[in-house]
C-alpha cells in the first residue's frame, strides 16, 4: 500500500496556503496520491462579523452582507484556488477532486475524514487567524503542516521521554527512503515533566533525571541497531525541537503524540503540538 | 462535536462569569461608603460605569442590552430617579440618529451608494497605488453621508470582486491587504467628518446639548475636517510602507469596474429622488441645523419624511434597515453621560486624574486621547465615548484651560480611532471576513496608524481648535 494514497487538502476561506498546494503536488508525484481539496467557508469569521456588527446593523442587512460575502468566497475559490489547483494538478496528471463546504475548519475536516479515509491531512497554518485548529490534537491521520520557510532536504524526527516513540522513527525512516531526504533524529529528555510515556501512551510516575537519561540511552541503542544515529539533548521539547530544526535547517520535523503536562497549577491552554506549530518556522508532520 | 459542545459550554460559563463580575463590582459600590468629595449617587454612577465597561468589553450580552441596563440600574440602585433617566433619553440627537438610519436605508435600498462608490473608484484606476487611495477616499466620503459600517459592508464585495478579477491571492497579496485595510481605516476616519458617520458623534452632540452647548452640522465639520484631511493621506502612506504593493497593472480592475457599472445601467427614478432628498437634507443640515433654526434631529426626520412622500422608501424598508438596538445603546450611553455629570462623578474622576497627571494642559489632552484610543479599541466606540465623555467634561470643569467643547471633541474624534483589532469596530470585522488580511496585519498597521492619528488629533487640538478657533 502506498504511503500517502489519499491526501486531504483543507483550505479555509480565512486563509489560503498556496505553499501547501505546492507541497501536495510534490507528495502526489512521489507517492502517486489522490488529492481532495475541500474549501471551507469559515462560519466562525462570518459569526464574528455578525456579532461585532450586532447592534449597528439589522438582521436583514447582516444576511444581505453574508450572502454577498459567501458569493465572493465562492468566486475566490473558483477563480483563484481551484484555478491554481487545475494549474498545479491537471498539467501533471495528478488525480484531484474538489468540494466546497460551509462550517468550522476543524469540524469540516473531521466530518470529511469520517466520510472517507485519508492517509494524510496537508494544510497551512497562520497564527493571525480566528481559526482554532482543534484538528491538530484529534485527527486519526497524520497532519502535515506546511510552513512558508523552505528547509533543506532533511527530516528531523523528534523522540522524547514524553512520547511512545513508535510512529515517529518508523515514519522518519519511511519518508527518508521515499523522498531521499537525510534523516536526523533527536531524543529529548524533558525534565519540565519528568515522567516516561510507554508504548501505549501511558504516563509513568515521576522519575529521576538519571532514570530518564538511561531510558533515552536504551532507545538510542535500539535505533543504533537499526543503523540510525540519535542525538540526546536535555531541555524542553518545544525549545529543543525548534533549536534542532534551526540548526539542521529541517525541511520537515516529525513529532509524535507528546503527553507533556505543564502550566500554572497543571492548567495548560495549549498542547505541545500547538505550541510547536505556532513557534516552529519549519514544516511539521504530526503523527498519531 | 463533543469538543465543540465543551467550547460552547465554556463560552456560556465565561458569559456568566462576566455578568457576575460586572454586578459584583456594582454591588461593592452599593454597599461601600462613598469617599469624601463625591455624593453617594455619584459613587453609584461610577459603579454603573464600571459595570457597563465590563459588559461592553466582555460582551456576554448584546451591547444594546448593556445600554438599557444602564438606564434600569440607575433607579434600581438609587443613583437617579426613573423620570430623570428617561428624560435625558428624549434628546433630539436620538431622533437625528433615527432619521439618519432611514435616509441611509433608502440609499442602500436603491444602490445609490454602490453607484457613488464605483464612480469614485473609476476615477482612480490609473495605478494600483492610486486605486487604493481611491478606495480610501470612497470609504471616507461615503462615511460622511451614511453610517461607516454600512459603507464597509457595501465596499467589501465590490473591492473583493475586483481583487479576485486581478487574481490577488488572499493573505499573500499586499495589494489585497492595502485595499481591504483602506476600506476599514477609510470608513473609521471618514466617520469623524460629519455627525452622520458614527453614533458616537451624535452622542457627543447630545451630551454637549445637555450642558447647554449646541453644535450644528457645519460646526461639527469645521472642527472635524482638518483631522480627516490630514489622517487620510497619512494613513494611506503608512499602508503603502507597511505592505508594499506588488501589483503593477490594474487593467483587470478597470474592466471589473466597467462591468459592474454596466450591470447597474443608468440612474433610475428612485436613485434620482434619493439623491435629491439627500442633497436637500445635506443643505438643510449645513445651513439650518444650528439651534436657532431647526436643529439636527428635525432636519433628519424631514429628510426621512420626504422619502416617504416620494415613495422611495416604505415602512417595511425601515423595519428592515433601521437597527433599533443602536437607539437603545445610544439612549443608555447618553443617560450614563448625563448621570455622571449631574451627580458630579465625572468631575470626581477627572479631579483624581488631574492629580495624577498634573496641571500640564498638553499632558491632560494627551491623556484624554490615549485613554479614549485604548478604550475604543477594546469595546464599542459608542461605549468608549459614553464612558470617557463625562470624565472629559469633568476635566473641563476642573481645569479652566480646557473648555467642555474642546474636551468633548477630543474624546468624540479619538473614539473613532479603532484600528487595532478585529473586534474594535464593525468596519474592521466586516473587512476581515474578506480573508485578505490577518489579525497580525491589522495589529501591525493599526499600531502605527493609531500613533499617527493620535499625533494628528493632538496637533489639531492644540494648534487649530484651541489656538486658531479658541475653543
Amino acid at each position: 500500500m502506498k504511503m500517502f494514497e489519499n491526501i486531504l487538502l483543507p483550505i479555509s476561506s480565512e486563509f489560503y496556503p498556496r505553499n501547501a498546494m505546492e507541497r501536495s503536488v510534490f507528495l502526489a508525484e512521489k507517492f502517486g496520491s489522490r488529492i481532495k481539496i475541500i474549501y471551507i467557508i469559515e462560519e466562525k469569521t462570518l459569526e464574528k462579523a455578525d456579532k461585532i456588527t450586532d447592534v449597528y446593523r439589522t438582521h436583514y442587512e447582516k444576511e444581505e452582507t453574508e450572502v454577498e460575502i459567501e458569493h465572493e468566497y465562492l468566486s475566490a475559490a473558483d477563480r483563484i484556488i481551484f484555478d491554481d489547483a487545475k494549474e498545479f494538478f491537471e498539467k501533471r496528471g495528478i488525480d484531484f477532486q474538489r468540494k466546497v463546504v460551509k462550517g468550522q475548519f476543524s469540524d469540516a475536516i473531521r466530518e470529511e475524514m469520517e466520510r472517507e479515509h485519508y492517509d494524510l491531512v496537508l494544510m497551512g497554518f497562520e497564527k493571525g487567524c480566528l481559526l482554532h485548529y482543534r484538528i491538530i490534537d484529534n485527527s486519526y491521520a497524520p497532519i502535515w503542516i506546511e510552513s512558508a520557510e523552505k528547509g533543506r532536504e532533511i527530516i528531523l524526527a523528534v523522540c522524547s521521554n514524553l512520547a511512545p516513540n513508535l510512529k515517529v522513527p518508523e515514519m522518519g525512516e519511511k519518508l527518508s527512503k521515499s523522498l531521499g531526504w537525510e534523516l536526523h533524529m533527536i531524543y529529548i529528555v524533558d525534565m519540565q515533566d519528568n515522567v516516561a510515556v510507554d508504548e501505549q501512551g501511558q504516563r509513568s510516575g515521576r522519575k529521576s533525571e538519571s532514570e530518564l537519561i538511561d531510558a533515552g540511552k536504551e532507545f538510542i541503542r535500539e535505533m543504533g541497531n537499526k543503523g540510525i544515529d540519535v542525538k540526546m539533548v536535555k531541555g524542553s521539547i518545544e525549545k529543543e525541537t525548534i533549536r534542532a530544526a534551526r540548526e539542521v535547517g529541517a525541511g520537515l520535523v516529525i513529532v509524535g503524540r507528546e503527553q507533556k503536562r505543564t502550566g500554572i497549577m497543571g492548567i495548560y491552554a495549549k498542547t505541545v503540538r500547538k505550541r510547536l506549530v505556532e513557534k516552529c518556522n519549519y514544516s511539521i508532520l504530526l503523527t498519531n | 462535536m463533543e469538543k465543540k459542545k465543551d467550547e460552547e459550554n465554556s463560552f456560556s460559563r465565561w458569559n456568566a462569569l462576566s455578568i457576575l463580575v460586572a454586578f459584583s463590582v456594582l454591588a461593592v459600590f452599593l454597599v461601600s461608603p462613598s469617599p469624601s468629595g463625591i455624593s453617594h449617587e455619584g459613587w453609584l454612577m461610577i459603579g454603573i460605569l464600571l459595570m457597563a465597561i465590563i459588559l461592553w468589553i466582555t460582551t456576554p450580552i448584546p451591547i444594546a442590552v448593556t445600554g438599557f441596563l444602564i438606564m434600569v440600574m440607575q433607579p434600581v440602585v438609587g443613583a437617579a430617579k426613573a423620570e430623570e433617566v428617561f428624560h435625558s433619553f428624549g434628546n433630539q440627537a436620538v431622533f437625528f440618529l433615527i432619521g439618519v438610519f432611514i435616509i441611509a436605508g433608502a440609499v442602500e435600498k436603491h444602490g445609490l451608494h454602490r453607484r457613488i462608490a464605483l464612480k469614485f473608484l473609476g476615477r482612480f484606476e490609473k495605478s494600483p497605488r492610486a486605486f487604493t487611495f481611491g478606495i480610501m477616499l470612497a470609504s471616507a466620503f461615503l462615511s460622511f453621508i451614511m453610517p461607516a459600517h454600512g459603507v464597509a459592508a457595501l465596499l467589501l464585495p465590490i473591492v473583493v470582486s475586483i481583487l479576485i478579477a486581478m487574481k490577488a491571492i488572499p493573505r499573500q497579496s499586499n495589494f489585497g491587504k492595502v485595499s481591504m485595510l483602506a476600506i476599514a481605516y477609510g470608513c473609521s476616519i471618514g466617520s469623524l467628518g460629519t455627525p452622520i458617520g458614527g453614533a458616537r458623534n451624535a452622542l457627543a452632540i447630545g451630551i454637549l446639548a445637555n450642558e447647554g452647548i449646541r453644535i450644528s452640522f457645519l460646526e461639527w465639520m469645521k472642527y472635524s475636517m482638518p483631522v480627516v484631511v490630514m489622517a487620510i493621506p497619512a494613513v494611506w502612506l503608512i499602508l503603502q510602507v507597511a505592505f508594499p504593493i506588488e501589483v503593477r497593472d490594474v487593467s483587470d480592475a478597470r474592466r471589473e469596474i466597467e462591468k459592474q457599472v454596466g450591470e447597474m445601467g443608468s440612474m433610475k427614478r428612485d436613485e434620482w429622488v434619493v439623491s435629491a432628498v439627500l442633497a436637500i437634507t445635506a443643505i438643510l443640515w449645513i445651513f439650518f441645523s444650528s439651534p436657532e433654526y431647526l436643529g439636527l434631529g428635525v432636519v433628519a426626520l424631514l429628510g426621512s419624511a420626504l422619502l416617504f412622500f416620494t415613495g422611495s422608501i416604505s415602512w417595511e424598508d425601515v423595519e428592515k434597515r433601521v437597527p433599533w438596538g443602536i437607539i437603545l445603546l445610544y439612549g443608555g450611553a447618553i443617560t450614563l453621560g448625563v448621570g455622571m455629570n449631574s451627580t458630579g462623578a465625572g468631575s470626581w474622576i477627572a479631579g483624581a486624574m488631574l492629580n495624577a497627571a498634573g496641571n500640564n494642559i498638553y499632558l491632560v489632552i494627551l491623556s484624554l486621547i490615549l485613554f479614549t484610543v485604548l478604550l475604543t479599541n477594546v469595546m464599542s466606540n459608542v461605549g468608549a465615548v459614553a464612558t470617557l465623555l463625562p470624565i472629559a467634561l469633568g476635566v473641563a470643569s476642573e481645569f479652566s484651560e480646557i473648555s467642555p467643547l474642546l474636551a468633548a471633541m477630543i474624546v468624540a474624534l479619538s473614539g473613532g480611532f479603532a484600528f487595532l483589532l478585529v473586534i474594535s469596530t464593525p468596519a474592521n470585522a466586516i473587512t476581515y471576513s474578506s480573508g485578505y488580511f490577518s489579525t497580525r496585519d491589522l495589529l501591525k498597521a493599526g499600531g502605527v496608524v493609531n500613533v499617527v492619528c493620535m499625533a494628528i488629533i493632538f496637533a489639531v487640538a492644540v494648534i487649530y481648535w484651541r489656538g486658531a478657533l479658541g475653543i
